[in-house]
């Protein structure tokens, strides 16, 4: 009953629709994407989990090119494109993909394949009201549905990933968000990345001809700009009162500035940061966009500008105002001690006499399912919640002891598991690749492990003399084909620590 | 069925229930009255439940901690009287779940048989509880076999592990503080049971049932003895030999130590616990106790506060012999379910402040290990173990805010920790009283822990704004401390 419901509705908004839009032109600018993926899989990291298949959308755009999601393409196999709604199925290649700004583009190198695709105009700037058509193709058949403009909203697609202006649109599509594109007035105004029940979330057009304007720049990619700074705001007269700000409250109240920020080394906690570009914000954290009205004032940094911009700013500094320069940087997920997502790149690992180590983040502990915030450790969700972006020069990673391959060699430690490394053999480890090297320089007669304070236990001493034999018997014993996986490219270098962060205690 | 009862031991002769158990087991109504650590200045809920009790020597009852907490009155039944009679709780032991209450009513049991206390009973044998399961108003009684003794966690407190003997016998609800029977004697306090296993309960066996008579009989508990240590086990030979150890030595390794306990200034991180109380232990840290093998912990358990407990140590490749004075740790308190008390709390300008503990987290329900906020759980539960100091000081928290336009501008307001407060570190909640009600500057600035959060309250505002949320929101009292 539900169920035809809605497809009486959705029928009758396609039927509304019809007469206002030219369907032949949709026909030619929507293709599905078939993605084949395979994820890592995170307790194995030495192999992949079974293949998974997924149908997508994606819009054709000027240059050969097609523009998708970029979750939708992660860890895929192979991409097979669908034109006009016919099964026919050509290969896809991708050109470029920014995990942060979640845009992917693709193409089809077979010689003809877009003669007789369109590319879709890009609308100039995102509609504020009014109604606008999600297209899709469904079992061969275009299907477009009414949606109607709610809001604008900043925020990001995942947590750790760029914060930009995205539209919010009540949608009569059913079970979207799987990259849909949206049109007004037969021009693209921006595709889909999520949707929960009827409301959709929409990477907007002026995202997508940023990201395609810096594909095409001839100097190469330019990464989007994030500020990634930890705020609060500011609309309490005593506190404003009490950090010297005369007159009404304003501007947003610095709280933390992680390291690689754009902030670093240009705010500091405590600061009220009164303007930023020329904008001045308000108490509540918005700005006076010119097109879309109030917008959290994170937007300033997208609009216009790129990673490596420098903008002015104004804070409030000891009761005084100074002005201060950012020096724009990327999004953030590179710069967290425990990244949220990996952006589909091979987990890291390394084994040592039966010990599996590898790096905490949020691939892993996603592996906890559904309620995984719930469910994965408390031990490691707690650290993961408080710690998550507390990355320093002294600090990049978190590694894990994930678990122990039983074995005679590593007998008594067959049960223990997901315990935070803090020194091996006397040398700190801050990476795979430190695991590996400081296995190499045993302590005497023995490997010594030492765990970072937990419940559990304080050290695990292993026999040096025999673990070279022991690792390659277990590697043999479990089948793994693969000993190590170090990072595929280094961690970016994130410049110097930020001057004045304040310590959190406990921060391990 | 016909298999099962092929399986049931034969070599114990069928029990024949002596009468005088029974007139011996006596039926509790607790009507307690539990405050609320989420409305701390609140006198608490009404509530009353059932259990049994059993009448032991000196004209007393003995049952579990957890049928006479929080009690307001007390009513006892006696086999075969229909008449209430008012009981008083002599002395409650949270950490062993087990309580005395003695009638008001002088008499009242002097034609009541006392039972006798007998040992532990063998694996596999016989027991019979008795006891008022339902809170029904006649005696029930069940067989069950020993099925396991070891040691378990004590769900009332939720924080200490002692010996706990397992039993098919059924043990519900209301059964808890009822004797278990052997041979005429008792072998056990009925306690609880465990819902992940069908058919199974558990009984409080003698040697804690006596070691609990033994530290009431002053007439206080003062409760079990915590070397306050946490070891590693020893199995792989590598950490052994790295410790020194000689071929067939086994032990145990110190891993971390609370301050100003037991075993603070005795031992050290690194030792090797090789024997205790003259008894080797073993490398996964068990020791021999007749035909079982128990963790070593429970021999500190034998000794009460006061006694000194032979330990022989490996440290630097030297063997030593010590005799180590035992302690209490009260600071651990922090981690157990509260009773018999009221939560601590102060309120000003309409922010509720309280210690951190487990009552504290669990305002959010037993969940609470993954609901409550990250700040908190990490602090309770897991910075102590790298930051043991810790424990000598108490974390405060800002429970909620009473709502009220001079506190309504602040951004936080629930559940986060206050590390300052007016520039003062706050290591209780006394401090935290000190600081606010010393302070002579124009405003309060709280400083929480971790991303940096701050709030301000306008001092005169707030002062002039105090009373009337009191009134307002019916706070009589203003701190409990």
């Amino acid at each position: 009953m539900r169920t035809l419901t809605c497809l009486a509705l959705s029928a009758l908004a396609t039927t509304a629709l019809a007469g206002t839009t030219p369907r032949v032109s949709y026909e030619s600018q929507v293709v599905v994407l078939v993605v084949t993926t395979q994820d890592y899989d995170e307790w194995r990291p030495w192999e992949k989990k079974t293949p998974d298949s997924r149908t997508v959308q994606a819009v054709v755009l000027d240059g050969s090119l097609i523009a998708t999601t970029a979750d939708l393409v992660e860890n895929a196999t192979v991409i097979f494109v669908e034109k006009h709604g016919r099964p026919l199925r050509e290969p896809a290649r991708i050109v470029h993909v920014d995990a942060d700004a979640n845009l992917a583009l693709l193409t089809v190198d077979k010689p003809g394949f877009f003669a007789d695709l369109k590319p879709a105009a890009l609308a100039p700037s995102m509609p504020t009201e009014g109604q606008v058509s999600t297209v899709r193709w469904r079992s061969g058949q275009l299907e477009i549905s009414a949606s109607r403009i709610s809001r604008i909203e900043v925020g990001t697609s995942y947590l750790g990933a760029l914060e930009h202006a995205s539209l919010i649109v009540e949608t009569d599509l059913s079970g979207g968000g799987w990259s849909e594109p949206l049109f007004a007035d037969g021009r693209l105004i921006g595709l889909t990345y999520a949707q929960d029940e009827k409301s959709a979330t929409v990477t907007p057009v002026d995202i997508l001809r940023a990201f395609l304007e810096s594909v095409r720049a001839p100097g190469g990619y330019r990464d989007f700009a994030n500020l990634d700074l930890s705020w609060e705001i500011n609309r309490d007269p005593a506190l404003t009162r009490y950090l010297g700000l005369e007159g009404e409250p304003r501007g947003i109240l610095v709280t933390q500035v992680p390291w690689g920020s754009s902030a670093c080394g240009a705010l500091l906690p405590r600061d009220i940061l009164l303007g930023l570009d020329g904008h001045a914000i308000d108490a509540a954290g918005n700005y006076e966009h010119r097109r879309y009205g109030q917008l959290k004032f994170t937007q300033i940094v997208v609009d216009g500008h790129h990673a490596g911009d420098v903008i002015p700013g104004e804070v409030l500094r000891d009761g005084k105002k100074v002005p201060v320069k950012l020096t724009l940087q990327p999004a953030r997920s590179a710069h967290d001690l425990m990244p949220v997502r990996s952006g589909g790149a091979a987990p890291p690992y390394v084994i040592e006499g039966g010990l599996v180590f590898r790096e905490l983040d949020g691939e892993f502990l996603r592996t906890w399912g559904k309620d995984w915030e719930k469910k994965a450790p408390p031990f490691l969700m707690t650290r993961y919640d408080l710690f998550r972006t507390t990355q320093t020069p002294a600090r990049r990673r978190v590694i894990l002891l994930a678990y122990v391959l039983p074995s005679a060699y590593n007998l008594g430690y067959g049960n223990l598991e997901t315990l935070p490394v803090a020194r091996i053999n006397g040398r700190d480890v801050d990476s795979i690749a430190d695991v590996d090297e400081a296995f190499q320089h045993p302590e005497g007669d023995f490997h010594r492990i030492v765990f970072e304070p937990n419940p559990v236990r304080a050290e695990l001493v292993l026999e040096a003399a025999t673990l070279e034999k022991a690792t390659r018997d277990i590697l043999d014993e479990y089948q793994i084909p693969e000993r190590r996986r170090l990072r595929e490219t280094p961690l970016p270098d994130l410049g110097d620590a930020c001057p004045d962060r304040p310590v959190s205690p406990g921060a391990p | 069925m016909f298999a099962s009862l092929l399986l049931c031991p034969v070599t114990i002769a069928p029990l024949v229930a002596a009468p005088a158990i029974e007139k011996s087991v006596v039926r509790i109504v607790n009507h307690a009255q539990r405050p609320s650590w989420y409305t701390p200045w609140g006198t608490g809920a009404m509530q009353w439940t059932t259990g049994s009790g059993f009448v032991i020597e000196g004209g007393l009852i003995m049952t579990n901690a957890h049928v006479v907490s929080d009690s307001r009155f007390l009513a006892l039944f006696l086999y075969g009287d229909p008449n209430p009679h008012e009981g008083r709780v002599v002395v409650e032991g949270h950490d062993c779940d087990l309580a005395l209450i003695r009638p008001v009513e002088p008499k009242l049991l002097d034609a009541v048989p006392a039972l006798p206390i007998g040992g532990l009973p063998p694996l596999r044998s016989m027991v019979e509880t008795y006891g008022y399961p339902s809170g029904g108003d006649q005696i029930s009684s069940t067989q069950g076999v020993v099925s396991r003794i070891d040691r378990q966690l004590y769900a009332h407190s939720a924080a200490d592990g002692h010996l706990a003997v397992q039993t098919d016998a059924a043990i519900n609800p209301g059964n808890s503080g009822g004797p278990v029977v052997q041979e005429g004697k008792i072998v056990g306090v009925a306690f609880q049971n465990n819902k992940a296993m069908e058919s199974v309960g558990f009984f409080i066996p003698t040697e804690v049932i006596r070691h609990f008579l033994a530290d009431a009989k002053d007439g206080t508990y003062d409760g079990y003895p915590d070397l306050a240590v946490r070891t590693a086990t020893l199995e792989n030979p590598a950490a052994r030999r790295l410790a020194g150890m000689q071929e067939g030595e086994s032990g145990v390794r110190v891993d971390w130590i609370a301050p100003d306990s037991s075993a603070d200034g005795w031992l050290r991180t690194g030792d090797i616990l090789l024997r205790i109380e003259g008894q080797p232990i073993a490398n996964d840290g068990s020791v021999a106790s007749g035909e079982l093998r128990l963790p070593f912990g429970l021999l500190v358990d034998r000794r009460q506060i006061g006694e000194t407990l032979p330990v022989r140590i490996l440290r630097e490749g030297i063997r030593k012999d010590l005799g180590i004075p035992l302690k209490g740790y009260p600071e651990n308190l922090r981690y157990s379910n509260q009773y018999d008390r009221r939560p601590r709390y102060y309120v000003y300008a309409g922010l509720v402040f309280v210690p951190l503990d487990r009552e504290m987290v669990k305002t959010f329900g037993d969940d609470w290990m993954s609901d409550a906020n990250s700040e908190l759980v990490y602090e309770l539960l897991f910075r102590p173990q790298g930051e043991p100091g810790l424990l000598k000081k108490e974390r405060v928290v800002l429970l909620r805010r009473l709502d009220s336009p001079v506190n309504a501008n602040i951004s936080f307001f629930k559940n986060i920790l206050v590390d300052k407060v007016n520039g003062r570190t706050i290591d209780s909640l006394e401090d935290l009283v000190r600081a606010i009600e010393e302070n002579r500057g124009p405003c309060h600035v709280f400083e929480f822990g971790y991303f940096g959060r701050v709030a301000v309250l306008d001092h005169a505002a707030a002062d002039k704004a105090n009373a009337q949320i009191l009134k307002d929101y019916g706070v009589a009292r203003d701190r409990n401390l």
